[in-house]
């Protein structure tokens, strides 16, 4: 199941973030797709909030992960983009498999470690503040995440 | 004079005292992501509680791995640096072996994700299949073409049951040739998945 839908703000990205929170359980991944500066770091600053980190979310594009253990469920926000064509063992699926929920951005670099359900969050410039965003699920569990997007957007 | 033991391989922190092969105190509790925070913490604790010192170690032995990427690394990086510092002997034990039952051929088992297990066939002191990974449909094959063999480790990811390990009675007992390191600077952790 897929929903596309305009966000016209930081805000609108932001809740869907917050939105989208409350309906996740241990192990379950977000794949995020999207150009630079399109919201991906906004997004997971809203599932931050929602799930009361009490953290800045930034970028992990360094570190590679994060991991915000504090919130209601623990969250790992994983940026992929410096293990392009690695293919090293650095034991992300321990996360990924694990105890909260995991954001990938860049997950064409790391796809040996996709789970077999997984949400799939594209967001795409369309102008000055405006994105297209789809989000996509490949499960009926799943599903249920992207009603609940089309409901409030 | 004691022999130190550790193993963070898994999701637990587990560092033990023995003499003569025993395990005589021990601390073991589930520390996911908080194994480094804690076991430097644990050595002190564990060492004062039974009046001793540093200099009262005569022996290290530790869980080298298969298992948690991180944790694999956490208790052999303290023994490596216990053992050269003191200048004792080493003993790196597979952390699979280390789930064995001592008294029965053991299938040691332990979750490696994306379906699939680490697996080592232990009886005694004798290694009947090596570390190696597997699917996890090829594991159930084997377990069932094994039914007089033991199941060890924390196998319910399989949909299976096992007794408690007891990782540090079996690495109390562990310090046999084949686990010597004779240079303990140069050890490194078994984590037999490099690239995926």
């Amino acid at each position: 199941m897929k929903h596309t839908f305009t966000s016209h703000s930081r805000e609108d990205t932001r809740k869907l973030g917050k939105i989208i929170a409350s309906l996740f359980v241990p192990s379950d991944v977000v794949l995020l797709r999207g150009d630079l500066g399109a919201g991906k770091t906004t997004l997971v600053g809203g599932v931050a909030e929602a799930l009361k980190v009490n953290e800045d979310v930034i970028s992990p594009t360094f570190n590679i992960m994060k991991c915000y253990f504090k919130g209601t469920l623990p969250m790992y926000h994983i940026d992929a983009y410096r293990l392009e064509g690695q293919n090293i063992e650095l034991g992300l699926e321990e996360f990924i498999e694990g105890d909260g929920v995991t954001f990938i951005e860049w997950p064409q670099y790391i796809e040996p470690l996709w789970p077999d359900e997984y949400l799939t969050i594209t967001l795409l410039h369309a102008g000055e503040d405006t994105r297209e965003i789809s989000v996509e699920s490949n499960s009926p569990r799943l599903d249920k995440i992207v009603e609940a997007v089309k409901e409030a957007f | 004079m004691v022999t130190l033991l550790m193993d963070t391989s898994n999701t637990n922190l587990s560092i033990g005292l023995a003499k003569d092969h025993k395990v005589i105190d021990s601390i073991c509790y589930e520390a996911w992501q908080k194994q480094s925070e804690f076991l430097v913490l644990e050595l002190d604790a564990i060492l004062k509680r039974n009046g001793l010192t540093r200099k009262d170690i005569e022996m290290v032995v530790s869980a080298k791995g298969p298992g948690s990427y991180t944790g694999v690394r956490i208790a052999l990086t303290v023994a490596k640096v216990v053992a050269f510092a003191l200048n004792v002997p080493l003993y790196l034990v597979s952390s699979l072996e280390a789930l064995k039952d001592e008294n029965a051929p053991s299938i040691c088992l332990m979750n490696a994700r994306s379906k699939r297990s680490y697996i080592g066939v232990y009886d005694k002191e004798s290694v009947i299949m090596e570390d190696k990974i597997m699917d996890n449909v090829e594991v159930l094959k084997y377990i069932s073409e094994h039914p007089d063999y033991k199941i060890c480790g924390l196998v319910s990811y399989l949909g299976l049951e096992a007794a408690e390990p007891k990782n540090l009675d079996i690495l109390a007992i562990s310090d046999i040739e084949r686990n010597f390191v004779s240079d303990p600077v140069a050890a490194k952790p078994v984590y037999l998945k490099d690239l995926y």
